[in-house]
């Protein structure tokens, strides 16, 4: 096991945690939703990144992953908030 | 037998996991990611109603289920390190742990289905479950097929035939299923 695959692990737990967390409080602040897609996102980019080693290829696929979760966000924040 | 050096990650055409794996991911979460948008969308017509629906379901089941599959993941990830050190007994037991994840989710979200279903919140009962029933359930089809991956993986790691292309599309795919819940979970289970 590669310690930065156990502190991906750690930091991926850490943040389910949080997400669940900031889902119970009061759903009308309109920056949870958005707080909780922002930290799912970063999930999204530790898997992808280190587990899935995109950080090795080619500037392309890293740019359509990171392109790909902004665009998701934006529109699920501006939907939401409409 | 694993060839490490003779694939350049860097060559736009050779991702790891390998190129046609990468298309079938970009459309898959472009596919949900669509679906999720959707579920936006019908959700801004009636707020309350998928309030109350959201709040139906199980954010402490959805949680646990997002630590079996990211657990499950960073397994997956061990494993495929230790096979490209051609360590494959290692490589195997870490493969059956990343199947075990995989069976633990199956068994926490069956569990789940069987309570709505007990519950009376199925397909039909409104919008928000329908969404939530056909976009988990194709969800669980993936982790179902990636099962069947790992355990063709599995077999050949046993075999000491396993081959470096095979082993990293494997767990490519099994990544992507970690992927697509990690769009499903907060849009079902925590922001609406």
């Amino acid at each position: 096991m590669r310690k930065t695959d156990i502190f991906t692990l750690a930091l991926l737990i850490i943040l389910t945690f949080f997400t669940a967390l900031f889902a119970r409080k009061d759903s009308t602040q309109w920056w949870i939703p958005l707080l909780i897609l922002i930290l799912s996102g970063i999930k999204f980019l530790l898997v992808s990144f280190n587990f899935m080693e995109v950080k090795k290829a080619h500037s392309f696929w890293k740019t359509s992953i990171i392109l790909y979760l902004v665009l998701f966000i934006s529109i699920v924040t501006l939907v939401h908030l409409s | 037998m694993t060839e490490e050096k003779t694939i350049d990650y860097k060559n736009i055409y050779y991702p790891p996991g390998g190129i046609l794996l990468w298309i079938l991911i970009l459309l898959e979460i472009l596919t949900f990611g669509i679906a999720l948008i959707v579920l936006m969308v019908f959700s801004r017509e009636d707020p309350e109603l998928y309030h109350r629906s959201r709040e139906i379901l199980n954010v402490n089941f959805g949680a646990t289920n997002t630590v079996f599959l990211l657990t499950s993941g960073f397994f997956m990830a061990s494993s495929i390190h230790r096979f490209h050190r051609n360590d494959f007994p290692k490589a195997a037991f870490f493969l059956r742990l990343a199947a075990l994840g995989g069976l633990l989710f199956l068994t926490l979200k069956g569990f789940e289905y069987y309570e709505k279903i007990e519950e009376g919140y199925t397909l039909g009962y409104n919008t928000f479950f329908t969404f939530y029933w056909l976009l988990t359930g194709f969800h669980v089809i993936h982790v179902l097929v990636g099962l069947f991956i790992l355990s063709f993986m599995h077999r050949s790691l046993s075999k000491r035939t396993a081959i470096r292309e095979d082993m990293e599309a494997g767990a490519t795919f099994w990544h992507m299923c970690d992927l697509i819940w990690l769009l499903l979970f907060p849009a079902l289970y925590l922001i609406l």
